[in-house]
């Protein structure tokens, strides 16, 4: 099955080919640039601040940390770590390296802050989570990003 | 250009190299399927935040992907010893490719390009040597994959190499500079001298670096098809990926770059002769190192009686070509030919060229 015919090599070679090409020809079009053999595309860093939107104030999540109260009215401790174990996006409150560039971590961050979200079913108090992430691109002056997740079920 | 294609199809020749480069991803593998299974230790990978580029129904849960780890270690067990290699290279590129596509925070580029070279190296005859399986009668086989594999690191310097040219932070060194600075200290504990780090967060020195890096990368991806250029290129870009290993975390890349690289080596076997004293204890000794060394069977080993010409020569290095090199010469040769030694390649080949006995004067 492993030795193709002849006129088989020619057919593979050339999908192998242009999909190899289409790959990296559209990895801009992907938020974090997979499949674009951008070897070391950045030299950024961000520094990740959690927080949550609760109906009356918005509160901060040091460490990713954070308290809330379940159905039953009980408190009850949550943490960002317990869902996200990257080593990029669960450093919360501390710079890291932006490993793959920035677009590709916020890209990840987004999908996190929705993934937390949606699995923290005990917090009633939290609407939505919130990032503030502080972005050094390349060394340059940072700038402010802020990322929120979607809306929990109305609370 | 349909000639260069039918040749291309049709070309057939000898398949150590094949078979070193698989024995080297078979190895690359088996790491990467360690790393797995050390991970699936701390935590399924589902159980936790994940981005799969698959449908979520897709993602294998625990159990089936505990399984798909045990196979991928078992599979590069194969790969390595040749026994239904080609096979298990196949099996491992398609289980890692699916589970990269299944969680797209495990994607790095070493690994796609694992997994790449390991799918296009199962479609060659690499299972004819360095295998416990029985041999075949030939070592020869149809090169057409090997070459597609050439192509696939040829493309990977290309799409990097342009990433960067594109990219003005990348021209104009800011990216290495930071890069520098961030992970200076790395590359010191690494081994590398405090007073080159020093030097190369100089903004003058990143920024010249930079494009130097850019030059070689797309250099390489010319340079390796080129017969004359070849030996330059692939010495040059063993010393790139070296710089690179010691200044950043690139898990496999390095070694499965170079262990591509044994593919460019022209598919002939034991096409040079090395002649040694088999009455000195220093020709034995370097004899001894060279069988043990030459994977890409490049030296037909042998003793000879003294002679004439012999006299005085611990070793004599006959080249393809039939002329003779000597000295400095021979050793530069040997350097050229055997893998861990061709570092050294460039250097002595300049230095043996100013010698008597180097490669000029010893020619018969």
């Amino acid at each position: 099955m492993l030795d193709l015919r002849p006129t088989a090599r020619v057919a593979f070679a050339f999908l192998w080919v242009i999909g190899q090409a289409a790959l990296v020809l559209t990895a801009g079009l992907r938020a974090d640039h997979v499949l674009g053999f951008r070897m070391f595309p950045e030299a950024s860093t961000l520094e990740i601040h959690l927080s949550r939107v609760t109906p009356d104030v918005i509160l901060p999540a040091p460490r990713g940390e954070w308290a809330a109260r379940d159905g039953a009215g009980q408190l009850r401790h949550f943490s960002w770590r317990d869902r996200v174990r990257d080593p990029v996006l669960q450093s919360i409150d501390v710079t890291v390296f932006a490993a793959y560039g920035v677009d590709a971590q916020l890209a990840r961050l987004q999908h996190a802050l929705d993934d937390v979200a949606d699995h923290i079913d005990q917090d009633e108090d939290t609407l939505r989570l919130r990032a503030d992430v502080v972005v050094s691109k390349n060394g340059g002056d940072a700038y402010n990003a802020t990322l929120f997740s979607h809306v929990r079920r109305e609370r | 250009m349909v000639g260069v294609l039918r040749r291309w199809r049709d070309e057939v020749g000898d398949t150590h190299g094949l078979a070193v480069t698989r024995v080297a991803l078979g190895v690359l593998l088996f790491s990467n399927a360690l790393r797995a299974a050390r991970e699936l230790r701390d935590g399924y990978f589902g159980d936790f935040f994940h981005w799969p580029i698959l449908p979520e129904a897709l993602v294998p849960h625990r159990n089936l992907y505990a399984l798909l780890v045990m196979a991928q270690v078992l599979l590069s067990a194969f790969v390595v010893a040749g026994h239904r290699a080609r096979g298990a290279l196949f099996a491992s590129a398609i289980v890692g490719l699916y589970i990269l596509l299944c969680d797209r925070l495990q994607f790095h580029n070493n690994r796609v390009a694992l997994f790449l070279y390991s799918l296009l190296l199962s479609l060659s005859p690499c299972d004819r040597g360095f295998s416990v399986a029985p041999a075949l009668a030939t070592g020869t086989g149809p090169l057409w994959a090997a070459r597609l594999a050439q192509f696939q690191l040829a493309f990977i310097y290309v799409a990097s190499g342009g990433s960067k040219l594109l990219d003005a932070d990348w021209r104009s060194g800011r990216v290495l500079l930071e890069r520098f600075v961030l992970f200076g200290q790395n590359a010191i504990a690494n081994g590398m001298p405090n007073s080159i780090v020093r030097w190369a967060t100089q903004p003058d020195s990143a920024s010249a670096l930079a494009k130097i890096a850019i030059a070689t990368e797309l250099g390489l991806a010319i340079g390796l098809w080129s017969r004359r250029a070849r030996i330059l290129a692939l010495w040059w870009g063993v010393w790139f990926h070296l710089a690179i290993e010691v200044s950043s975390r690139v898990e496999g890349f390095t070694w499965l770059t170079l262990a591509v690289y044994a593919l460019f080596s022209t598919p002939d076997v034991r096409a040079r002769k090395f002649y040694y004293d088999p009455f000195r204890r220093r020709s034995r000794m370097l004899a001894r190192a060279v069988t043990w060394l030459d994977w890409l069977a490049r030296f037909d080993v042998r003793p000879w009686l003294p002679d004439g010409l012999h006299k005085g020569h611990s070793i004599v290095v006959i080249r393809r070509d039939g002329t003779l090199a000597t000295g400095l010469g021979a050793v530069a040769m040997v350097t050229r030919c055997i893998p861990v030694f061709f570092p050294l390649w460039a250097p002595l080949a300049l230095a043996a060229s100013f010698t008597r006995g180097g490669d000029t004067s010893a020619r018969s």
